[in-house]
């Protein structure tokens, strides 16, 4: 146990620790100056990012509950660093906010629960992992205090993620029933496809379907993304989707493995509905963060649709795809996490003429866009087109045409806000934004990943190579 | 029949009677009083099956813990003598029909399963048991789910106290 | 006690699953949306201590999954809570009725 219980549980540990010493520093009260304890929050969570490169180890502690390997500690790392790229963006938003410390404290405590969810391979670390991440993502997403909207969106993610969790447990009894066991893999062999079992699996699938915000239970996602503040709503569309789908390729694909032709079948509605109901609802939009709700949506179905193939290739496909989402989502929220903290100002109409007086800003949001709409020297491009293949090795062509059709209607939705940036004309655009630093350099990092991993040929193969394993 | 079906059915009859008037009471007040009433048959009948243990845990963390705070949130919100809206016929119809068809189906399938009992040896649900199991770190031990618990009460008061407390307005 | 067989317990937690669903359905007060999900959570922790009793007595499994439902829907209720007073602050109503300024 001892040594080799720090070394495998390194992460979260590293969460763990920055925690409490978080909670440390608030009831110390020392230092009064919000700058400086964002850039403290910053630095430790890169050296948490790190941790994931030193010492890695495969195994199993507390009899399966939590098991660990070289993909679950790539996962991690990746969550770790959407992480700090979300708290160097939200540097603006939260210098002036009066509860900082509980806001990382609540942010570190969510991703300690993705860390445990992704880990686990019993059904009672995942359903504590998935809860740990979603109640304090609730009052993380109350933390405009005064703003009715803000209010609003708690409510909702709360009742529709207790509702949907509650779904799940329901579903997860059946299965404890019929099998007697909590453990992934000894449940695997003891699933038979008994009516009941069936059952029990549906309602494991819808919770996840929740969760993942895929049609028909998306009804939460646009109001919440929009009434939350723009860090936590760029947190819960990338980080806490990215955990999900995760734990979908590890261990909720493998408890359909007797059930193939049912997975596939649930898959492909999920996917089609997902895909063409998210796009046709993120045309309506003028809210940027509605707007990117929904787009979120229908990349959401392109992810199952990597996921549907079942093979290597498509769960490498779906977490390079991920990745890749990340910087780019995260390049287009940072933009808007500005705007919204300057001038206050969300909505699509208000970026016309933005290219004017923001050059710089202007091409970032455009390069983002241009990869979550998988247009060429982007990486948006590659992780879309490894998606769509690995969905086509099926042979299921009516899935993909249909995937291809929902890709043009997505260009033409991203295209008309680069278009509004640079070519609509406007009497009064948006003033000159100054961002901070912290926010620049994520900025940087967003670019230089949606570029740089398009063009990094060794990465696919090296996620193939864990994902093989 | 003798006594100890009936006291089952009698409970059944609590358990399935309160929630079904809590959540068709059209006074919250009430709703929130059923609800209790229906917390308590649960109570009831893991005392009857010899679950002791999680009966006393359901009594004190539901029936002294959450149906007390919600009825608290209710004075504090509602003026609970108010009727509550009512759901429109037609979702309402939809809802019951919905419900009534599912919870058949659920029950078709439950009869249907082979339900295999373990041949091994009971375990005792005692307390000692429990909390040797809670705290144990080699097979079966629960330590990490009592850890990742405890994390989760901590943000869950950080996230309550953030969020309940009223801070002066600012000159 | 041996008359009551596992279908019976079954039969009532699946019962109050749906009653719960349906309440959560048709609701439209934040309050009692929430208490309809506690339901929903005791007909699963019905469950799980019926199968561990009849079915899975030889280990404690579903006893300790019942109590960790228990916490999580405390810690649950207790935010959720939180959240409602906060909302009924700035808006005086917590009917999901009157929170509608925002559209689906």
């Amino acid at each position: 146990m001892n040594s080799e219980f720090l070394i495998l549980m390194k992460q979260e540990m590293g969460v763990t620790l920055i925690l409490f010493i978080l909670l440390f520093l608030k009831i110390w009260d020392g230092i009064k100056e919000n700058g400086i304890l964002l850039h403290l929050i910053n630095v430790l969570l890169l050296l948490n990012f790190l941790l994931g490169f030193v010492l890695n180890q495969n195994g199993e502690l507390f009899n399966g509950m939590f098991a660990t390997n070289s993909l679950r500690v790539m996962e991690k790392s990746v969550l770790n660093l959407g992480t700090l790229i979300i708290s160097l963006q939200a540097y603006d938003y939260l210098k002036s906010h009066k509860h900082l410390l509980e806001f990382f404290m609540l942010l570190l405590s969510t991703l300690l629960g993705m860390f445990f969810m992704i880990s686990s391979n019993n059904l009672l670390m995942f359903y504590l992992g998935i809860e740990l991440s979603s109640i304090p993502l609730a009052a993380m997403a109350n933390f405009d205090m005064d703003k009715i909207k803000s209010s609003e969106a708690a409510v909702k993610m709360i009742l529709s993620s207790a509702f949907a969790s509650a779904l799940m447990l329901f579903g997860i009894s059946f299965l404890y029933g019929t099998s007697g066991t909590l453990n992934f893999q000894e449940l695997v062999s003891l699933i038979t496809g008994s009516p009941l079992q069936v059952f029990a699996l549906l309602l494991v699938f819808s919770g996840f379907a929740f969760k993942l915000s895929a049609v028909p239970f998306h009804l939460w996602t646009a109001d919440v993304y929009e009434g939350a503040p723009v860090a936590v709503t760029s947190y819960l569309s990338v980080i806490s989707k990215a955990a999900i789908v995760f734990v979908t390729l590890s261990s909720l694909a493998p408890l359909f493995s007797h059930l193939n032709e049912m997975w596939y079948h649930l898959l492909f509605v999920t996917i089609i509905l997902t895909i063409t109901l998210g796009n046709i609802f993120a045309i309506r939009q003028d809210n940027i963060k509605r707007f990117l709700a929904f787009s979120s949506i229908s990349q959401v179905g392109f992810i199952l649709l990597g996921i549907s193939s079942g093979t290597a290739t498509g769960a490498t496909s779906a977490i390079y795809f991920l990745v890749v989402y990340i910087f780019s989502n995260l390049g287009a929220f940072g933009v808007i996490a500005l705007l919204s903290s300057q001038t206050g100002k969300e909505n699509i109409s208000d970026l016309k003429g933005f290219y004017q007086t923001n050059p710089l800003m202007g091409w970032v949001l455009a390069i983002s866009l241009f990869s979550l709409g998988g247009i060429p020297p982007t990486a948006g491009f590659f992780g879309k087109m490894f998606l769509v293949t690995a969905g086509a090795a099926k042979g299921n062509y009516v899935l993909i045409t249909i995937a291809a059709l929902n890709m043009v209607i997505s260009l033409y939705y991203y295209l008309r806000v680069v278009k509004a940036i640079f070519m609509d004309k406007n009497e009064t655009p948006v003033e000159p934004l100054r961002g901070s630093l912290s926010l620049r350099l994520a900025l940087l990092i967003c670019m230089i990943g949606v570029v740089g991993t398009g063009f990094a040929g060794g990465f696919f193969e090296h996620i193939y190579q864990l994902a093989a394993k | 029949m003798n006594a100890s079906t009936m006291v089952f059915y009698i409970l059944s009859a609590v358990i399935l009677g309160g929630a079904l008037l809590s959540v068709t009471a059209k006074k919250i007040f009430r709703a929130a009083v059923f609800l209790l009433f229906s917390l308590i048959g649960i109570a009831g009948l893991y005392f009857y099956l010899n679950y002791e243990f999680i009966a006393a845990v359901q009594i004190v963390v539901y029936v002294g813990g959450i149906v007390v705070l919600i009825i608290f949130s209710i004075f504090l919100t509602h003026e609970s003598g108010r009727d509550m809206k009512e759901p429109s016929m037609i979702s309402n119809l939809f809802a019951v029909f919905a419900c009534c068809f599912a919870a058949a189906l659920t029950y078709l399938f439950i009869k249907e399963e082979h339900f295999n009992a373990t041949p091994n040896p009971t375990l005792e649900p005692s307390a000692r048991n429990i909390g040797t199991q809670m705290l144990d770190i080699t097979r079966y031990g629960y330590i990490l789910p009592f850890e990742a618990v405890s994390i989760l009460l901590l943000a869950a008061m950080i996230g309550c106290i953030v969020i309940a407390i009223k801070l002066k307005p600012k000159e | 006690m041996n008359e009551i067989g596992l279908t019976h317990i079954l039969f009532v937690s699946t019962m109050l699953f749906f009653i719960g669903v349906y309440g959560f359905l048709t609701r439209k007060n934040m309050i009692t949306m929430l208490m309809a999900v506690e339901l929903i959570l005791n007909s699963v922790n019905i469950n799980f201590i019926a199968f561990n009793k009849y079915l899975y007595g030889d280990k404690l499994d579903g006893l300790f999954f019942t109590i960790f439902i228990i916490t999580i829907a405390a810690a649950e209720a207790a935010v959720a809570i939180a959240i409602i007073i906060n909302l009924y602050r700035n808006l005086k109503s917590i009917d999901v009725d009157d929170a509608d300024i925002m559209k689906f």
